[in-house]
């Protein structure tokens, strides 16, 4: 490839002032120029029509320039010096090569996609882009939506959200740790605003709404009567076994209150934007991922902590705007703290009477009949639930 | 589908009933409309036991039958939905022990055992002859160790006790409190009609009375027709129905002259011929209901009062105790003012199905509100109940809230007598606004557990049920995934729920997953049927891996499976019972031998006790685990009252 002529002292100053526009603007190197912009900018010495197309097309053939169609206007974006100098070593399948990554932008591109657009062979396209990588023009990327194309994108952007996966991914990766760390933090928060701590008291007793004899011994659940009963000795006690009308799992004798309500609709529930201000403000997470929290992104924990059922909506009807509070008895985990409570966390909501029958768990249950090879006599679940209690 | 439900049914009549009755049953349940003859060609069992073991079913309401006019063959259906009831006698029986005491429990529990009963028959178990059976054809005794039997057992000593402490006025009112309620419900002849043919009946006498010429085609002679059924329905049923002023005993003192049609519907309403208040005496207070009277219970008033109370669990998991007593309150006001979970002849303004929603006042819940429990006790700066008399000074207190040592005092002192009570208006009012700021927390919440009618201010407040019970089935699925599948499963099952059809990325993203794990989750749920896929091809050739999967959440779906795989955990409970006594069979065999039976305590061994002891234990666990899973089907199938599955 011949080498080019020297770049002359106009074009040189040209460059320099769509440089300095490229970088004031907002877009930086992807503010493109159209003719009337870049006419603008040319140095005095060349004014007109005539000399501004031989300065372009100098630059363009400096690569330091590149032109593109916009809503079929001609246009050029600026490129930087030294990737410019590579650019001019490379040669012409290099070139289409780079050029096609260049338009893919932050979104980057996958190898297929390049070889599909260039026609070029695959060898060749695969020796090339290592090339370019090589020589730090081009970097090749994690996309989060297609972790196994390889994309590549210029070496010296960053890539976009939609190809990281936001905040929540590192190096293409979900940061577990992060979400995490993040939604105890909001539960902490919310938890603060949510309900008024009081030092444990009790309601004087359960609901019961008609108020019957309380003499029947049969409030405690089935395991605490059976309990009693084992202390027995006499035969006759058990003997006509009282019909526990206590089937039901709630109902553990008086409840203890350590949460207060506020009174309804005199509460302003923190909102999403509340909560990301909380978070980007406090100096729980490392100021430079903060900055880069979004609030649909803490829209999204919020999301999941909802389906965890950590947190409810609140309002959002006609009158004020909807917030968030943390489900009645959810707690704060101090940070580093196990999470031991696990599923069992609010009693009621672990099971139901069918899962907690052998039948509900049943890896065999398709399978099981009369007269079957799974059956309700030889089943060993059954055995174990009633000899060992679960 | 339904086999699952006919195997759990035919367990359950074995138990109560005895084999002879699940084999008819069994053999009604496969073969559908049956006269006894081909019935008992069918069943393969002698004509005559046939016969008893009909009208062993036909007491019990488990079969129904109906001739189409005198002479004609009688043809016999199963009664899915009162075979089904079996399994739910104890739950409604602890049910009516929650709101209207042992008593009542008693009384109710006996009911259900006999299927119906005759008041006077009812007074004699309980007031004449404590320790006899009573007259119903069932031989109890032989299933002795059956879950019946365990009814049976408490039955026996209480009312052996309740001779003691239960007058016959006492008899009385509880009977009627419990009519009035809607527990139990007056029986008439058409109970044992197959609905379909109770439907043709109507009809016909529609026809002949207004529609001589039988042309009930065209528009506008349709939808007469369709009125006039209507209104024939619900006067049978209104015939059918309790009320207070027809069915006393010392009816014919009410009796006014001219009331002839009311004299007329007496012969339809009394069971067995017998003219409704004829036989009484006179020296029986008016309270007195006529010993023909006869009874049964009301299993959909039932239901509802077991919605009611999943609705109380639920708010309590969401708002607290006290909150929840309130709604509970409010609900059982509600209660009697639906006529049933689902009334299908309701007029039908679907436009505006708010206004048919009932509503009640706050006082009527404070009404039946259990005055002990302290309503203050759950809101911040709400002053509890107790401490009304102290006036501003609790109220700052509890304000106070830096200082715990102070409120902890508080609550001591609350638990002191009141001298008051609730008779000072000021005090009312207070405790009314209290119920007011609970009301309106349930009504904040996002589950809306209910509503003020109008703007704010009014006192009237109703609850939308199809919406909750919608809100409690999709609690009832979760709690079932949970529970079966993890914490993470659920979220991606309450994220299409919401979302609604997903591709694998999207739910990843959505639920802040990796998509391996997203993957490994899905392909899961779907092999146990809670999620299905859709497939989306890019391209005609349909190769799997050019194909998009949108991934969805079918709530009915679900719901039904969950509903037949209880059915069959409850058999499955159901059949472990005999096999857990086929264990311990020579010790039950001891106990039971005539020479042991009642001396059990000198003439077994002390390991024979505690194998016994081991044993009782075992069959109550497996009885409260039905009880369970009853609750979860009543939830998934009856709250809403619109399910068809056992309509025959």
């Amino acid at each position: 490839m011949a080498m080019l002529a020297k770049l002359s002292d106009e074009g040189d100053a040209l460059y320099v002032e769509l440089l300095k526009a490229a970088q004031n603007s907002q877009e930086g190197l992807r503010k493109v120029f159209f003719q009337s912009e870049v006419q603008a900018l040319v140095p005095d010495s060349a004014k007109g029509a005539n000399a501004f197309l031989p300065l372009v097309q100098e630059l363009t053939n400096h690569s330091l320039l590149r032109p593109s169609k916009l809503e079929r206007a001609l246009c050029w974006s600026t490129r930087p010096r030294d990737a410019a100098k590579a650019i001019t070593l490379l040669n012409a399948d290099e070139k289409m090569l780079y050029s096609y990554v260049e338009d893919a932008h932050q979104k980057g591109i996958w190898l297929r996609e390049l070889k599909k657009r260039t026609n070029i062979n695959q060898a060749v396209v695969q020796k090339t882009m290592g090339k370019l990588e090589a020589a730090h023009l081009v970097k090749s990327i994690k996309n989060i939506r297609a972790p196994l194309q390889k994309t590549y994108m210029l070496y010296h952007l960053v890539p976009s959200d939609d190809v990281t996966g936001g905040s929540f991914f590192d190096a293409g990766d979900l940061d577990e740790s992060l979400i995490e760390e993040l939604s105890n933090l909001i539960i902490f928060h919310v938890r603060m605003q949510s309900w008024a701590d009081t030092k444990p008291k009790r309601v004087k007793r359960e609901a019961s709404p008609a108020p019957v004899a309380e003499d029947h011994d049969t409030g405690g659940n089935s395991l605490a009567a059976k309990k009693r009963k084992r202390g027995t000795a006499d035969i006759e006690d058990s003997a006509a076994p009282a019909r526990r009308y206590r089937s039901s799992y709630d109902d553990n004798g008086p409840e203890l209150i350590t949460q207060l309500s506020f009174p309804a609709y005199t509460r302003t529930y923190p909102s999403a934007e509340a909560i990301h201000a909380f978070i980007t403000t406090t100096d729980a997470i490392r100021a430079s991922k903060a900055a880069q929290l979004t609030v649909p992104e803490i829209q999204g924990v919020i999301d999941v902590l909802v389906w965890d059922d950590k947190l409810e909506k609140v309002g959002g009807g006609d009158g004020g705007g909807s917030g968030y509070r943390t489900v009645r008895g959810v707690k704060f985990k101090p940070p580093g703290y196990p999470d031991d409570e696990g599923e069992e966390e609010g009693g009621e909501r672990f099971g139901n009477g069918l899962t907690q029958a052998p039948c509900g768990k049943c890896p065999v249950f398709d399978l099981c009949g009369e007269g079957a090879p799974v059956n309700a006599s030889s089943c060993l679940y059954w055995a174990k639930w009633l000899e060992g209690g679960g | 589908m339904a086999q699952n439900l006919a195997e759990l049914c035919i367990v359950l009549i074995e138990n109560s009933l005895g084999e002879l009755s699940a084999q008819i049953f069994a053999t009604l349940a496969e073969h559908g409309r049956l006269t006894v003859h081909t019935l008992a060609e069918h069943a393969k069992i002698p004509l005559r036991r046939v016969r008893t073991g009909l009208t062993n079913l036909m007491e019990e309401q488990l079969v129904l039958h109906f001739a189409a006019e005198e002479g004609a063959p009688t043809f016999y259906s199963v009664n899915w939905r009162n075979a089904y009831n079996l399994a739910r006698h104890t739950n409604i029986a602890e049910l009516v022990n929650d709101r209207h005491g042992e008593h009542a429990a008693d009384m109710v529990g006996n009911i259900l055992q006999l299927g119906h009963a005759r008041v006077g028959d009812l007074a004699d178990a309980y007031d004449l002859q404590p320790a006899s059976k009573r007259d119903s054809g069932i031989d109890t005794t032989a299933d002795h160790m059956t879950e019946e039997g365990l009814v049976n057992g408490i039955a026996k000593t209480s009312s052996a006790k309740a001779s003691h402490d239960m007058s016959t006025s006492e008899f009385h009112s509880t009977l009627r409190a419990l009519l009035r309620s809607g527990v139990l419900v007056k029986v008439g002849t058409r109970a044992y009609m197959p609905p379909s043919d109770l439907q043709e009946q109507i009809e016909e006498a529609v026809i002949i009375d207004q529609f001589p010429d039988r042309k009930v085609t065209g528009p506008k002679k349709q939808s007469e027709f369709k009125l006039a059924i209507n209104v024939l329905k619900r006067k049978w049923r209104e015939d059918d129905a309790y009320s207070d002023l027809h069915d006393v005993g010392s009816r014919g003192a009410i009796k006014r002259p001219g009331d002839h049609f009311k004299t007329e519907n007496k012969r339809i309403k009394v069971n067995g011929g017998h003219a409704n208040g004829v036989l009484h005496d006179g020296e029986q207070s008016t309270t007195k209901l006529s010993d023909d009277l006869v009874v049964r219970v009301d299993f959909s008033r039932c239901t509802m009062a077991m919605r009611s109370r999943r609705l109380e669990q639920h708010a309590k998991r969401y708002l607290g105790g006290v909150t929840a007593a309130v709604y509970g309150a409010l609900l059982q006001t509600l209660e009697g003012k639906v006529r049933a979970v689902h009334d299908d002849l309701a007029p039908d303004n679907s436009d505006d199905e708010e206004s048919t929603l009932p509503c009640s006042t706050i006082s009527e819940v404070a009404e039946i509100l259990d005055p002990t429990i302290d309503l203050g006790a759950s809101i911040k700066g709400l002053p509890g109940d107790k401490t009304l008399t102290n006036g501003t000074n609790g109220k700052k207190r509890h304000d106070e809230f830096g200082d715990f040592g102070i409120k902890r005092e508080l609550s001591d002192s609350e638990d002191e007598p009141t001298t008051n009570g609730y008779t000072g208006y000021r005090d009312r009012a207070k405790r009314l606004s209290a119920i007011e700021a609970h009301l309106a927390l349930l009504e904040e919440h996002a589950r809306h557990f209910c509503k003020r009618t109008r703007a704010h201010g009014s006192n009237e407040w109703r609850v939308d049920f199809p919406a909750l019970n919608a809100t409690l089935i999709e609690a009832e699925l979760d709690a079932t995934i949970l529970a079966r599948y993890g914490k993470l499963a659920l979220r991606v099952v309450r994220l299409l729920r919401e979302r609604g059809k997903l591709e694998e990325k999207q739910v990843a993203s959505c639920a802040m997953m990796r998509i391996k794990d997203v993957r490994a989750i899905l392909t899961e749920l779907q092999f146990h049927g809670i999620l299905e896929a859709q497939e989306l091809p890019k391209d005609n050739a349909r190769q799997p891996s050019r194909t998009l999967y949108l991934w969805f959440f079918d709530t009915f779906r679900v719901q039904h499976l969950f509903l037949q795989q209880t059915y069959k955990g409850m058999a499955r409970t159901m059949q472990r019972i005999p096999v857990e006594r086929e264990r311990y069979r020579t010790v039950i065999e001891k106990a039971e031998r005539t020479d042991v039976k009642g001396r059990e305590q000198e003439k077994l061994e002390q390991p024979e006790k505690q194998a016994l002891r081991e044993w009782r234990e075992a069959e109550e666990r497996l009885l409260a685990q039905v009880d369970r899973m009853d609750q979860m089907v009543a939830l998934l199938r009856d709250f809403s009252g619109k399910d068809t599955s056992l309509t025959t």
